[in-house]
């Protein structure tokens, strides 16, 4: 497994279809990752703002957590983790 | 007029399979199916997949890692785990308001809901597939008419599976139990018992109410009880706690005064507002200490009222730190707990009293609402200032190595 931890902005595109939130796809590094599976989703309280967090698998089987932050509206990548084999 | 006959009492107990590691296990697919821990120095938390192999909760990791050598260990995140909990408890309100939570486990009163929401074994089907679907958990689940034979259900259909026991049936299930596995039996009450000839739960019948109340106090009435599948304590919807604690290691044991200082700050910091909160106020501060060479020490103070205020707890549990730390050895573990809680603004006041004790109170209160709308990071105050550079923040605080999930 091979983790690196980010905290970088990302553009995202959600669905909000069912009353809840999920990333469809999101551009990073000017590359678009397709979301093929949100594996979990939570979320978290910061103070007064709310926090979601998804927890997404891109076509390549690599795992990706984004952040949704509800104090500033901003969808953030915390982390990749490359799977084996597919490192690059 | 003939009398409304009352409901039928049942209780389900809900309990997270594995619950650390069944969070990473959702998190990320990669992990399902393989052996995984949670832990920092000891398992907190390990799948079925490692159980299997050979590790259990509370095994040092180096033995761990020993038993099963593919084991895949995380340090783990608390505020994540206290966040699937929550969704948890959200899908079980769906069936009652009266539920009682605890770290991984909850107990619903479904008394009442069999009109609404038909059998609790249905209930306990439902909810297990909600809680699926929800978080990717499984949760097993226990039904029975209290919450101790509730409790005993779910043991039985352990892992990712649902129990009952049929009410008027409690007593037979628990006869032949061995005595340590009652609830309220500990492992002081368990060598008497056994010191008394007592090795089952049906052999402790014999002993009458009187009896067990001159040999354990009034805990013999709850032991009374219990052995004969009665359980009289009822669902609080809302959990005072009957003490608050927080408690970490040090990333490395240190020798350093002022670190402990500044992570006992931290500590009793993060205890007190907990406790503001929830509206109460602790009588007693209690500061626990581990030495690198794992010896404990432990020291308490009760004061005459609720203490609230974060300077006048931490004041407490600098003398108590410097009665417990009489060894020139690192400290590996710091801790602080609050207990004996009173409501909170029931001081009597009093001309000796501190004539700074108001504004300081108004100042924790200031402190709390910064902290409420914009996290406990916010603000970085008093001897904590100390962890400044030593320790990682994220938006919950100081990233401490193992922080007490504890209440």
């Amino acid at each position: 497994m091979n983790l690196e931890r980010l905290d970088d902005p990302v553009a995202a595109r959600v669905d909000f279809s069912g009353g809840r939130a999920t990333p469809v796809l999101f551009r990073r590094r000017g590359r678009v990752h397709r979301v093929r599976e949100v594996a979990a989703r939570w979320e978290e309280r910061r103070g007064g703002a709310r926090i979601l967090y998804f927890s997404c698998l891109d076509e390549a089987g690599d795992l990706y957590q984004l952040r949704f932050d509800g104090a500033d509206f901003l969808w953030r990548l915390e982390f990749v983790q490359i799977s084996a084999g597919a490192a690059r | 007029m003939s009398a409304i006959a009352p409901a039928r009492p049942w209780i389900a107990h809900v309990d997270i399979d594995a619950f650390f590691a069944s969070v990473e296990q959702a998190r990320d697919p990669g992990l399902r199916g393989r052996p995984v821990a949670v832990g920092n120095g000891v398992v907190a938390s390990c799948s079925y997949e490692a159980r299997a192999r050979g590790c259990t909760p509370a095994m040092r990791i180096s033995d761990a890692r020993r038993v099963c050598p593919d084991l895949v260990i995380l340090d783990g995140n608390c505020a994540t785990y206290a966040a699937f909990a929550e969704q948890v408890f959200a899908e079980c309100r769906r069936y009652s308001p009266q539920l009682e939570t605890f770290l991984d486990e909850a107990i619903l009163d479904l008394t009442g809901t069999e009109r609404l929401w038909g059998h609790p074994l249905h209930v306990g089907e439902e909810l297990r597939g909600r809680v699926r679907d929800a978080t990717g958990l499984a949760v097993t689940i226990g039904v029975a008419a209290n919450r101790m034979a509730a409790r005993l259900a779910t043991k039985r259909a352990k892992p990712d599976g649902l129990g009952i026991i049929e009410p008027g049936r409690e007593a037979e299930h628990l006869a032949n139990l061995p005595i340590e596995e009652l609830p309220g039996v500990g492992h002081a009450t368990a060598a008497r018992l056994r010191a008394l000839n007592v090795t089952t739960v049906a052999a402790l019948r014999c002993f009458s109410e009187d009896h067990l109340r001159r040999l354990f106090g009034v805990r013999g009435d709850a032991l009374h009880e219990r052995c004969r599948g009665r359980d009289s304590r009822v669902i609080a919807a809302r959990e005072i706690p009957a003490s608050i604690s927080r408690e970490t290691a040090f990333h490395a044991a240190t020798p350093d005064p002022e670190e402990h200082r500044a992570m006992l700050h931290y500590l009793v910091e993060r205890a007190a507002r907990a406790a503001r909160t929830l509206g109460i106020a602790p009588r007693t501060i209690a500061v626990k200490i581990r030495y690198a060479d794992d010896c404990s020490e432990e020291a308490r103070r009760t004061f005459r009222q609720g203490v609230a205020v974060d300077a006048r707890l931490f004041d407490t549990a600098c003398e108590l730190l410097q009665r417990v730390r009489t060894r020139r050895v690192a400290l590996h573990l710091v801790g602080v707990t609050l207990s004996s809680f009173v409501a909170d603004h029931a001081e009597q006041l009093d001309f000796t009293a501190d004539v700074r004790a108001p504004r300081a109170r108004d100042l924790c209160d200031g402190l709390d609402r910064v902290r409420g709308r914009y996290g406990h990071a916010a603000v970085v105050a008093g001897a904590s200032i100390g962890l400044l550079g030593k320790l990682k923040q994220d938006a919950h605080g100081f990233v401490l190595r193992t922080p007490s999930l504890t209440k």
